[in-house]
């Protein structure tokens, strides 16, 4: 990788693609196949992103690639002649709002101007709180995926619970890993026959992937509890027990399982803090309450220059993510005068429709988080810590919502410190905008400089590089 | 139609601090705040207690301030902070563990040494030390540093707890608070004032206007031209770290502030100027300002660079033409008060005394006549061509 990663400090590019994932992989080898200098800007130590994420040697040996395809994207994309630079944090943007700010894996201070910026910086795991999330042995089903993947057996006893699709590829992903996972609980009823699922027989592919997950819990005995949610997760030190309850009548204790590991997700919400940054125009997406950039079909933000593909634009799986990132390049292609294949934009165009109908089916399969997430946010217990990086209860957050005259997130933040902490809302944001009566004012985090933690060195150095060099 | 003794626009500090003094003394107070409380300047500031005589500009700073003018003020607001948590029965970390203003130059040096003089006449206890004598008290300074004066009575509050505890204890008196409730008129009728807002109009005959950036905007109401100037600055915070630095850094010739919070952020600030104001939504904290308030920061204090940057924040405050607070009735207009400026925080405990006392037509701990607001409504001409209405970039931390 020192190839990739020694740079200095003040680079150009015809386009600069943040997020080395399926979709910023896809658009930087779009673009460098044309002809475009391409710059790839990747946090991690190897491009492929959450994704396609790639082991290291050590892992390879042991393990092996679980996705071998994104190895051979990530090959195809050096060849093009991508400059990628892996372990670079895009941490900001520049006062004039199209210099992107980075930090190399030393440190050193990386400013990057280029005419086009492709924004493909994925997305969050969406957590929601509740009594014991905080507990070590409590981990996100990314996570869980992710050292799986690299070989780890995360505990022995495992429930894995929260919404969506990708609960029961993690739940396999563990019992690969020879975790006994007791049981998977979904807060929908996807699994029953009904009319929303009929919808599916127009994805014979996706649906026997599905099926063949299925088929692999229940060879194991896996229970999969449906309209269940996690109620509280038990222990002194660590995570000892589950209580599941009917997510329709919280009441109801649906079974309490010894585990030493508990999974909880709730599917994935776009991160788009630099759209933000770069003054991108977002909205409110209503079947999900994510923050959303308002993108034409093809990715283009409000900000002629500033696209934002993949998961970042909403989240919808790693073929569409693939789909857009083409699809963006094609048209920066366009608009730079270097007129790509008609027909080729319009199959893409066609394969995109075809991918959101099914992303609409499995939206319409699980409960909608913009009413999942005010409802177990709403039943949470007073004590509950809703931020983990200060402390913040449940009943902290609730009365700064319900201050006299009325409240709003930034207000809340200030109030309770909910927010303001390591991690800057990126785990309990769903949370405090959910916990948020309504009314006036603000009910979504802001996006800040620095997106992550920088050092101070870096602000240094980021202070004797050229700022005008373009 | 609701009649009050008194209705305060803008609910910041100031706007809180003189709630709960009217609120104390019998009157019966409705609060206005255009958004959420304590989310403007009050909320967005540093925090500091300046006790000490401060620097007299900060970063793009057109005017210098009267530093020497301020200094009954802080001694006087030195006072009630500390008594200011016992009587609203709230922690709000205030920290009175005392800073130092350092010095590089021989021109600073020199600054310090005057402004040590007036601290002695003012009967404020200030100790000036050299290079040497500094690094021994406080070994985290750096090289540079060639002296420095001390001052026991420095420190900082938190400033997202002093406004709410205010407020709280307003509201235990009786006090009435309406956020998200912007003024949309102020007439005179008769005896009275009449307050419009969305959600109904109030009668009283007092009308105080803490409105922070938006006091020119809310004195128009009343038409009156309160030549005062948002301007937007802003703040960088650290991650936590384990407590090392108890008092508070400034600098004598460069806008500078450091200290460490309650929580154990290390939280630089100093004036520096904003990206951008913006007074509809929020003001946004800009690259330039950061690298410039850390570049100093970590020259003055060296550890600062091994800290990580967790978060930077900008927010707007009100600043007169001659970077001095303004605080008393508007001229010409019975029964409008007033009270902004330089320093609105470490002064709120202060300012808010001051209003209620002049209201009830008592006598001002301190006489504030320097700070009276006729040199800011005067009709231009008479002002000191010297001093721009506006200053386009940053004004003292509050």
């Amino acid at each position: 990788m020192s190839a990739d990663t020694a740079a200095p400090a003040a680079l150009t590019a015809d386009a600069a693609v943040v997020g080395a994932g399926p979709a910023g992989l896809a658009a930087a080898l779009e673009l460098a196949r044309a002809g475009l200098d391409v710059l790839l800007l990747d946090e991690q130590a190897e491009p492929g992103g959450q994704y396609y994420r790639r082991p290291g040697p050590e892992v390879l040996d042991a393990v092996g690639d679980h996705r071998p395809e994104g190895g051979r994207l990530v090959a195809r994309v050096r060849a093009a002649g991508v400059r990628v630079l892996s372990g670079h944090t895009v941490w900001g943007v520049d006062d004039d709002r199209r210099t992107l700010l980075a930090a190399s894996p030393g440190g050193a201070a990386v400013r990057v101007r280029a005419r086009w910026v492709v924004a493909a910086t994925g997305a969050y795991e969406r957590s929601v709180p509740f009594p014991g999330w905080q507990l070590p042995g409590v981990v996100t089903p990314g996570l869980a995926q992710h050292m799986s993947a690299e070989g780890v057996r995360l505990g022995r006893r495992a429930v894995v619970a929260g919404s969506g699709p990708f609960l029961l590829p993690v739940a396999c992903a563990l019992l690969e890993r020879g975790v006994r996972v007791v049981a998977v609980a979904e807060a929908g009823r996807p699994y029953t026959p009904g009319p929303a699922s009929l919808g599916a027989l127009r994805f014979p592919a996706r649906l026997a992937e599905l099926a063949s997950y299925a088929a692999r819990l229940a060879r194991h005995g896996v229970r999969v509890h449906q309209d269940t949610v996690v109620a509280r997760a038990h222990g002194a030190d660590r995570v000892e027990a589950v209580t599941l309850t009917r997510f329709s009548d919280p009441e109801r204790v649906v079974a309490r399982h010894g585990v030493d590991l508990l999974c909880v997700g709730y599917g994935f919400r776009p991160q788009a803090d630099l759209p933000r940054l770069l003054g991108c125009a977002v909205d409110r997406d209503p079947a999900t309450g994510d923050t959303v950039p308002r993108l034409t079909p093809t990715g283009r933000s409000s900000v002629p220059h500033v696209y934002v593909v993949g998961e970042a634009a909403g989240a919808a799986g790693a073929p569409t993510a693939l789909a857009r990132g083409r699809a963006a390049a094609l048209d920066i292609l366009a608009s730079s005068g270097r007129a790509p294949d008609r027909g080729e934009r319009r199959r893409l165009a066609v394969h995109l429709a075809s991918l959101a109908g099914f992303t609409r089916l499995t939206a319409a399969l699980y409960p909608a988080p913009a009413e999942l997430v005010p409802a177990l946010a709403r039943r949470l217990p007073g004590p509950t810590l809703v931020c983990r990086c200060e402390c913040v209860t449940a009943d902290a957050v609730r009365a700064a919502a319900a201050a006299e005259g009325g409240s709003d997130v930034p207000a809340v933040k200030g109030g309770t410190r909910a927010g303001m902490g390591l991690c800057q809302a990126r785990e309990c944001g769903p949370a405090l905008e959910a916990l948020r009566a309504g009314g006036p004012g603000t009910g979504t985090v802001p996006a800040r400089v620095p997106l992550r933690p920088l050092p101070l060195a870096a602000v240094l150095e980021l202070a004797d590089t050229p700022g005008e060099d373009v | 139609m609701n009649a009050y003794d008194a209705v305060i626009v803008g609910a910041g500090v100031l706007g809180a601090a003189t709630a709960l003094e009217l609120a104390e003394a019998g009157l019966s107070v409705l609060v206005l705040e255009r958004g959420a409380p304590n989310r403007e300047g009050s909320g967005t500031t540093a925090g500091n207690l300046h006790i000490q005589a401060v620097h007299t500009r900060r970063p793009g700073q057109a005017v210098p301030l009267d530093s020497e003018a301020l200094l009954p003020a802080q001694k006087a607001a030195d006072g009630l902070w500390a008594l200011a948590e016992e009587r609203l029965d709230a922690d709000l970390e205030v920290r009175r563990n005392g800073g130092f203003m350092v010095a590089e130059t021989a021109e600073q040096r020199r600054e310090l040494r005057t402004k040590h003089v007036w601290e002695r006449r003012a009967g404020l206890r200030t100790e000036l030390l050299d290079g040497d004598a500094a690094r021994d008290a406080l070994p985290l300074l750096g090289p540079t540093v060639t002296a420095a004066t001390w001052c026991p009575h420095d420190g900082y509050a938190n400033p997202l707890k002093a406004a709410p505890a205010y407020l709280a204890a307003a509201r235990r008196l009786g006090a009435r608070v309406e956020a998200f409730t912007p003024v949309t008129g102020l007439e005179r009728r008769g005896p009275a004032w009449r307050v419009r807002t969305p959600r109904g109009r109030h009668d009283t005959p007092v009308v105080v206007n803490t409105a922070g950036p938006w006091i020119s905007d809310v004195s128009a109401l009343a038409g009156v031209d309160m030549r005062m100037s948002p301007v937007a600055i802003q703040m960088h915070v650290t991650v936590r770290e384990r407590p090392v630095l108890h008092h508070l850094v400034q600098h004598i010739g460069e806008g500078m502030s450091v200290k460490q919070v309650t929580a154990g952020n290390l939280l630089l600030g100093g004036g520096w100027p904003a990206r951008r104001m913006d007074l509809d939504g929020r003001s946004s904290a800009g690259v330039a300002g950061l690298t410039g308030n850390v570049a100093q920061a970590v020259r003055i204090l060296p550890f600062l660079a091994r800290l990580r940057l967790l978060r930077m924040w900008a927010g707007p405050l009100a600043a007169t033409p001659d970077e001095m607070p303004v605080i008393g009735p508007v001229p010409g207009r019975e029964g409008l008060y007033v009270a902004g400026g330089t320093y609105a925080f470490t002064f709120a405990p202060l300012w808010g005394e001051t209003l209620a006392r002049m209201i009830r037509g008592e006598r001002p701990r301190i006489d504030v006549s320097a700070f009276a607001p006729d040199r800011l409504t005067a009709p231009a001409g008479d002002a000191d061509p010297a001093a721009p209405a506006h200053t386009e970039k940053g004004t003292a931390p509050c």
